[in-house]
């Protein structure tokens, strides 16, 4: 799936992952701004994963860590994801 | 081997054989100090290999007493210490593994008050604390004081680890420069932890204290590992220092310890004390 031109892959840790009870979302969302593809992702969750991403004013939380390809991108609202893209979506983990 | 006794030498061979530490570095262990936040699921790792690795003076910070659900992770504390400080059981643990050592047991809270104080007397520091108050803190401070901080963070079966090195790659804030809203991430309370979890993540904390000390290898610099301990997958990815970063940017905004129970959205512990327990 991942490999249709269109596709981004989001790839979930943690307690995000449970949110949405999946490891991995594809999006079919190539070209879309980091920003604009969060906001298909939450919308094309079932669950509210919104609150994981977004607070109440649309704002990206800046506890979410964003990576694509495994390297921060140059703006988290306004860099376009390229087709075959791995975005990780992290939050850190306070337990010791 | 000038400077070892022969009981030395020989509880240290294995370290001495290897080229990475070789008599010198084990020499640079038993002089080196190292600090460990918290002794708990990562703090007792860390702190049995330090201790076993011969780090000569090791402080361990803990308010609380032994509970009986630590027991299942926090493999410094045994049964037979219920109710006892931890501190005081994780001293006398690290002691009997290795007597060569000493353990500075700091009974107390780490605050934006006492922290420089405390950190000011160790060359590392290693984070195995289980709050985003604390662990906010203690990276604010050691990028204050330049102290190298070995990070790590677990829940379930997941762990995250990094190493910082103050103003040489980014800090625990250049990666989340602020803590998720109160009740969105929840704590190992909450969502539970796999007891070897912990050991997994604090064995790489520890590992990294020890090349730190030797100098030896590619620090986890720049670099986040997660681990999935059900996927038993480990993965890497890259974080770079944030120019904007509130601690460690161009222009720093935070230049004195702030109250890190309100930058959490959490009670201030500035305001009149209230009692809590847990």
């Amino acid at each position: 799936m991942s490999s249709d031109p269109e596709m981004v892959t989001l790839r979930l840790f943690a307690a995000l992952r449970d949110a949405v009870g999946e490891r991995e979302v594809h999006l079919p969302c190539a070209g879309a701004t980091v920003q604009e593809m969060l906001e298909q992702f939450v919308d094309t969750c079932a669950q509210d994963v919104r609150s994981f991403v977004f607070d109440k004013q649309g704002k990206q939380w800046p506890s979410l860590l964003i990576l694509i390809n495994e390297e921060p991108p140059a703006d988290r609202q306004a860099t376009r994801v390229q087709p075959g893209d791995v975005i990780s979506l992290l939050l850190p983990l306070a337990g010791g | 081997m000038s400077g070892f006794t022969e009981q030395q030498i020989e509880r240290y061979s294995r370290h001495i054989i290897l080229s990475e530490v070789g008599g010198a570095g084990q020499r640079k262990l038993l002089e080196a100090r190292v600090l460990v936040v918290g002794a708990g699921g990562l703090g007792s790792p860390v702190g049995l290999y330090l201790a076993a690795a011969g780090v000569g003076t090791i402080g361990v910070v803990d308010s609380d007493v032994v509970d009986l659900s630590n027991l299942q992770r926090q493999v410094l504390h045994c049964t037979s210490d219920l109710g006892r400080s931890k501190c005081i059981s994780a001293r006398e643990k690290m002691e009997a593994v290795n007597p060569d050592i000493r353990v500075i047991a700091h009974e107390l809270r780490l605050t934006s008050e006492n922290i420089l104080g405390i950190i000011a007397d160790y060359d590392i520091v290693a984070d195995g604390s289980d709050n985003f108050p604390t662990r906010y803190l203690v990276n604010d401070a050691c990028v204050m004081a330049g102290k190298p901080l070995c990070h790590a963070g677990i829940l379930r079966f997941e762990g995250q680890a990094t190493t910082i090195l103050p103003n040489q790659g980014p800090c625990y804030r250049c990666l989340y420069p602020e803590p998720p809203p109160p009740g969105l991430v929840p704590s190992c309370q909450q969502a539970g932890v796999l007891g070897a979890t912990a050991g997994v993540a604090g064995l790489i904390q520890a590992t990294e204290v020890l090349k730190l000390i030797l100098g030896t290898g590619q620090p986890l610099v720049g670099r986040l590992l997660l681990y999935n301990g059900l996927e038993m997958a480990f993965r890497e990815v890259r974080v770079r220092r944030h120019p904007g970063c509130a601690i460690c940017g161009d222009q720093p905004t935070i230049t004195e310890l702030i109250d890190y129970e309100q930058f959490c959205g959490l009670p201030s512990n500035r305001d009149p004390p209230e009692e809590t327990s847990s």
